[in-house]
């Protein structure tokens, strides 16, 4: 019986083509562009999210206390390498460097920019964060007296590889100190504080031009593949009582609140979609069963009961909106392939992008959860669609409509 | 046919209410959404040049893209000539930019110390405006200087402040000022890293009289600024150069027409559901009627008179819905651009964004409310044209048999 049901079920949703492929196409179109529009934003969040995590903090990232308020290399973690290793040994962590960091001024024979001397171990920074993937041009080679230079910084400066900088700071006895470097490479994270103010040398150089102990760092950084990131930081406040230890959304919360806000606009988006969606099924389904009541009069006079006409007519709805479903997740997942592997290029605004920390490409990310969601809300509109209509055949006289309709 | 247009509207309430009420959302939420982006989009811009840039500088053609004492303005009297003469300018002033390390008795920074005149900077930027203590126009050895700065270099107005760099004939500068200001304009980079100081001084000591890195100026009308450079340009020297704020702010431009084209995007997302339910409903509407169309068909109304008589229900429920949605729509927009929605915290969050203000307003112009209500118009008539070739697929004669 059951199977019959279903059988006629399906003739009926799509005995009336034209209506059956408008629908369907409204879903399908509607639900293949929201799709793709969530998978590109989560992507262009999840990329900044992932080459701040690279270029930066990690995970995990820690500081000597009043570092993160001061600024101020006299706020440093002494005793970095001990640290480092002990750290190594936790579980969950992955891996773990150290920095030093100096703010001071950057000049050319020409220009000027306030920046940033950042100490890093080019080998650790690979196994890091893929150091590499962030080359924009050059070499990532320091040779004797080689730096590596922030996009946005060299913009400013108007230099290029092998141009001359002179860095200015001061040290960590108070001294003015000035080394002359040579851009190697330009370096480009997406990060807005780095692309635009970071210097790049080994950390040894660094060291020396901030007159401070080698082993010292101004951060320790944790990339961790840890499910359980706060019981870790937990963890290692209680290794190292003196440090300050933050998560990278403590770090980033700039990021963690434009994931709050994306997430409240998708909603927004999903649900006012889902209603008009819900407004079209139902348009359609009501017309269509007003079309057939004289049947279903008939049906409920010879004795068919009514939960068989409910299955049947949510059948219905369901065979239309899992067609629109099909055809959506195609659409959807097509744009998503595409966009994941090709990205959507928007160089022609890539100053804007760059100088606000975002790569000119955007790619999408690919998630079951987007297909799942949209599966269940078109499930839901597309039954709920049909209660206005199964509630006006519950009322109906069989004997009036077979009269009415003769 | 108008009249029987408007029969069928009140007759089949169904199809109407629904696409009413779709047109009418639609519309108000196109109109508010595009006032909303507009609004934090201007305001954004407006802070922007308002605080410091101005709606247009001047430079010697190299200085943009070469920098450094080389390509300074060397005759400075001779374009304020020039802008005197000028109609539309609100205010206008030269500056002259040097970068070097500011060290306090601990701390050492490094920042941009430009020379500005202080009255003329009070009419032309917010300098003044975001004077937050100690004195604004001070004279001589006289720092006023970014709050963050201020906080950086732990110098408080009294306190002592040492600056190295170069002068313009590339000799060493090493002075020693006071803070005597201190201002907060909310713009991160502007608040840690710059110090202004007055003209008169900053020439004596790194003789500039009469240079400038750039000459910074406003137009009374924004929209007029475009007109001003145009005439500026032709009467400045020709190793001079005028840019206009859009070239000025270009990434901040650029990163705005992104933010549109997503706002745009998924606008369109809501768009062509909503297009798609009004032609549904107008479809079914339209099948439920096929009888009647072959019965109109065989008294001697033409395919362009059925035409017609859909062109005209659909624009009649267009217009009654536009009729509440544009208006209401444009009263949100202009009440929010005189009442700004406050979100607490938000400049704070995005600073480096390049957002100042934690208001958000609309922003209210005619044209936009129009065009925006226009294309809700097309895109209603659009939805007609598939039932209008359904109707026109049947012969009279298959229409009045149609069940």
């Amino acid at each position: 019986m059951f199977k019959t049901i279903l059988e006629v079920a399906y003739k009926n949703a799509f005995l009336r083509k034209s209506r059956a492929i408008l629908l369907i196409l409204m879903i399908g179109l509607s639900m293949g562009i929201m799709v793709g529009l969530e998978g590109l934003y989560n992507g262009m969040y999840v990329h900044m999210i992932d080459k701040s995590m690279r270029s930066d903090s990690g995970e995990i990232a820690l500081y000597a206390k009043q570092y993160r308020l001061e600024n101020d290399i006299k706020y440093r973690i002494e005793n970095s390498e001990i640290k480092v290793e002990r750290l190594a040994k936790l579980s969950g962590v992955d891996f773990v460097l150290r920095r030093l960091q100096v703010e001071g001024l950057a000049q050319t024979a020409t220009k000027s920019n306030p920046a940033k001397v950042i100490g890093i171990d080019l080998k650790d920074e690979e196994k890091f964060g893929k150091f590499s993937d962030f080359l924009k041009s050059g070499e990532l080679n320091f040779g004797k007296n080689g730096i590596f230079v922030g996009s946005e910084l060299a913009k400013n400066l108007k230099i290029k590889i092998g141009s001359k900088v002179i860095f200015t700071t001061q040290d960590s006895n108070l001294e003015i100190a000035s080394v002359a470097l040579r851009v190697k490479a330009i370096i480009q994270t997406s990060n807005i504080g780095l692309d635009e103010r970071g210097i790049y040398l080994p950390r040894e150089r660094a060291a020396a031009l901030m007159a401070v102990d080698p082993n010292s760092a101004t951060q320790i950084a944790i990339r961790s593949d840890s499910e359980e990131i706060a019981l870790l930081q937990e963890q290692i406040k209680g290794l190292f009582p003196n440090l300050e230890v933050y998560t990278f959304m403590e770090l980033y919360p700039q990021l963690k609140q434009m994931q709050s806000m994306m997430d409240i606009f998708n909603a927004i988006t999903f649900t006012i979609v889902m209603i008009v969606v819900f407004i079209g099924i139902l348009g359609v389904m009501y017309v269509s069963i007003l079309d057939r009541i004289r049947e279903f009069g008939i049906l409920l006079s010879i004795g068919y009961a009514y939960r068989y006409i409910r299955i049947q007519i949510i059948s219905e709805a369901f065979f239309l909106g899992f067609a629109g479903y099909l055809l959506g997740s195609l659409i959807g997942f097509l744009l998503l392939s595409y966009m994941k592997i090709y990205g959507l290029d928007l160089s022609m605004f890539a100053e804007g992008m760059e100088s606000f920390g975002m790569s000119s490409t955007l790619y999408a990310t690919i998630e079951s959860t987007y297909f799942i969601s949209t599966f269940f809300a078109i499930v839901i509109a597309s039954v709920l669609s049909v209660i206005p209509p199964l509630r006006k055949i519950k009322k109906l006289n069989p004997v009036e409509v077979i009269r009415d309709a003769g | 046919m108008f009249r029987l247009a408007l029969k069928n509207t009140l007759y089949y309430r169904g199809r109407s209410i629904t696409t009413f009420l779709l047109t009418f959302i639609s519309a108000y939420f196109f109109i508010v959404y595009v006032a909303f982006t507009d609004g934090s989009h201007s305001s954004m811009l407006k802070n922007a040049l308002e605080v410091y840039t101005g709606s247009l500088q001047i430079y010697q053609k190299e200085y943009r893209d070469e920098g450094g004492y080389d390509y300074l303005i060397e005759d400075t009297e001779k374009v304020f000539e020039l802008l005197n003469h000028t109609e539309g300018l609100k205010a206008y002033s030269s500056r002259l930019e040097t970068y070097g390390i500011a060290s306090s008795k601990e701390r050492s920074a490094a920042i941009m110390l430009t020379g500005v005149d202080f009255a003329k900077e009070a009419q032309l930027s917010e300098l003044k405006k975001a004077f937050t203590e100690g004195v604004y126009d001070s004279k001589g050895a006289c720092l006023y200087l970014g709050s963050d700065l201020a906080k950086k270099l732990q110098v408080k107005i009294g306190n002592e402040v040492s600056f190295v760099g170069s002068a313009i004939d590339y000799s060493f500068v090493a002075e020693l000022f006071k803070a005597c200001g201190i201002f907060k304009t909310g713009m991160y980079d502007f608040d840690t890293q710059s110090a202004f100081m007055n003209r008169e001084y900053f020439d004596q000591i790194f003789y500039s009289q009469n240079s400038s890195s750039y000459i910074a100026a406003m137009a009374n009308k924004m929209q007029e600024n475009d007109q001003i450079a145009g005439q500026i340009t032709q009467a400045l020297p020709k190793d001079l150069k005028v840019y206009t704020w859009e070239e000025l702010m270009k990434p901040m431009v650029e990163l705005m027409e992104i933010d549109s084209i997503f706002g745009y995007i998924s606008m369109g997302l809501f768009f062509l559901v909503i297009f798609f339910v009004i032609m549904i409903y107008g479809f079914i509407n339209v099948s439920a009627r096929i009888k009647e169309f072959g019965i109109l068909k065989s008294i001697g109304l033409s395919d362009r008179n059925i035409d017609a008589l859909l062109l005209y229900e659909i624009v009649i429920l267009t217009l009654a819905a536009l009729a509440v949605a544009t208006p209401l729509g444009a009263y949100t927009a202009y009440y929010f651009e005189a009442h700004p929605i406050v979100i607490e915290g938000m400049s704070d969050m995005y600073k480096e964004y390049g957002v100042v203000s934690d208001e958000v307003p609309t922003l209210f112009v005619p044209f936009t409310v129009a065009w925006n209500t226009a294309l809700v118009f097309v895109l209603n008539l659009l939805s007609v044209l598939y039932p209008m070739f359904y109707v026109r697929s049947y012969t009279p004669t298959e229409a009045m048999r149609h069940v």
